[in-house]
């Protein structure tokens, strides 16, 4: 269990750098050399709800996850609790995934390397926190 | 260090250290394309239209996208400021319609400027800008740009014949080779006195004290 909340520290903590990144050159032409759609997909009228940037939005969703992660290394007894509210969080975190992803690819048209390195690590996150009764039966 | 402790102070490291690194990044990408991703900070275009008093010290120049979010939350904001300022400060509008990302962008401006083909250029950025929520989800605008042009008592045939004409898919055209020798890469882009506005500013009175500078310098340089 201990191993599953480190792998998900490293990841949110990826996350993290990855929104910051985005937060902070939020209005900036970003370089894109590998999936070459990167500002048309930051520009567009999806980048932002309400007028909050949905960088913003992620490096909320990966500060909770990374903080929640990080009080399972430490307090043991209370992983799989600390996991369970992990995977609540990365189940909607999923399915915004899977939208943005589709957004991307037939609204948009274009792909930022940036969103997809998010989406992947969300993807890891959820996934990480989704088999919680399996680690039982391992530690078993 | 008790371990009730030891959590909240890695939490924190991490943050600082995430924040650090992305920082960071930032600078190098910057410092690595030589500033070429952001505008260039001297930038006098020309050729746009031109809304308030023409001799006005102070030149707001703004590339925009009507489908952008970002361009219709600034576009109160920039009437406010030529409110504040009859006398100091025009503003220099050129489209930058980002196609690849707002499938109506080109639209809209064709239809601004075949407005401004009869007289009604403002009349009809404010109220494509007002109205961007209702227009930028409709599968095809083009119905709904005419109905506000019969609203602002324009004449529809001649409105439609300017939409497709060769001279308002070229004033559009133009704007964007202007705006990408300026190294505009999003919009809305902001040039006072030919100087980016870095970062966006986040209300009218940030943009009034950026002009209340450009006023101060321009008022100091030399004549």
């Amino acid at each position: 269990m201990k191993q599953r909340a480190t792998a998900i520290c490293v990841v949110a903590f990826l996350g993290m750098i990855d929104a910051l990144y985005l937060t902070i050159m939020r209005g900036v032409h970003v370089p894109c050399t590998l999936s070459g759609g990167c500002n048309e997909v930051l520009t567009s009228a999806y980048a932002e709800v309400y007028g909050v940037p949905l960088s913003l939005i992620g490096l909320i969703f990966y500060m909770a996850v990374f903080s929640i992660a990080v009080f399972g290394i430490f307090e043991a007894a209370a992983a799989v609790g600390l996991l369970r509210w992990i995977f609540w969080l990365a189940l909607p975190g999923f399915v915004i995934t899977l939208v943005l992803f589709y957004l991307q690819g037939f609204v948009i048209h274009h792909f930022c390397q940036y969103c997809l390195a998010s989406a992947a690590f969300v993807t890891t996150i959820f996934l990480l926190s989704a088999w919680p009764r399996g680690s039982r039966q391992i530690q078993a | 260090m008790s371990n009730k402790t030891k959590p909240i102070v890695v939490i924190v490291l991490a943050v600082v250290l995430a924040a650090g690194i992305a920082v960071y990044l930032g600078l190098q990408t910057s410092a690595s394309n030589g500033g070429a991703g952001k505008p260039s900070t001297e930038v006098n275009p020309g050729g746009g239209h031109i809304r308030g008093n023409a001799s006005a010290p102070v030149t707001l120049v703004e590339f925009g996208d009507y489908q952008c979010p970002s361009c219709g939350f600034y576009h109160p904001i920039v009437d406010e400021l030529l409110r504040r300022y009859p006398d100091k400060v025009k503003l220099e509008f050129h489209h930058y319609p980002l196609v690849t990302a707002h499938a109506h962008a080109l639209a809209a401006a064709m239809a601004v400027e075949a407005a401004g083909d009869q007289g009604k250029y403002w009349e009809m950025h404010d109220v494509i800008y007002n109205h961007q929520k209702e227009w930028s989800i409709l599968p095809n605008p083009e119905s709904q740009f005419l109905a506000y042009a019969a609203e602002l008592g324009l004449d529809a045939n001649k409105f439609m014949q300017s939409v497709k004409s060769i001279d308002v898919e070229k004033r559009i055209s133009d704007d964007i080779k202007r705006g990408s020798e300026a190294k505009v890469g999003g919009t809305p882009t902001f040039f006072i006195n030919g100087h980016a506005v870095e970062p966006l500013p986040s209300g009218v009175d940030e943009f009034a004290s950026i002009v209340d500078a450009a006023m101060k310098s321009s008022n100091q340089a030399p004549k």
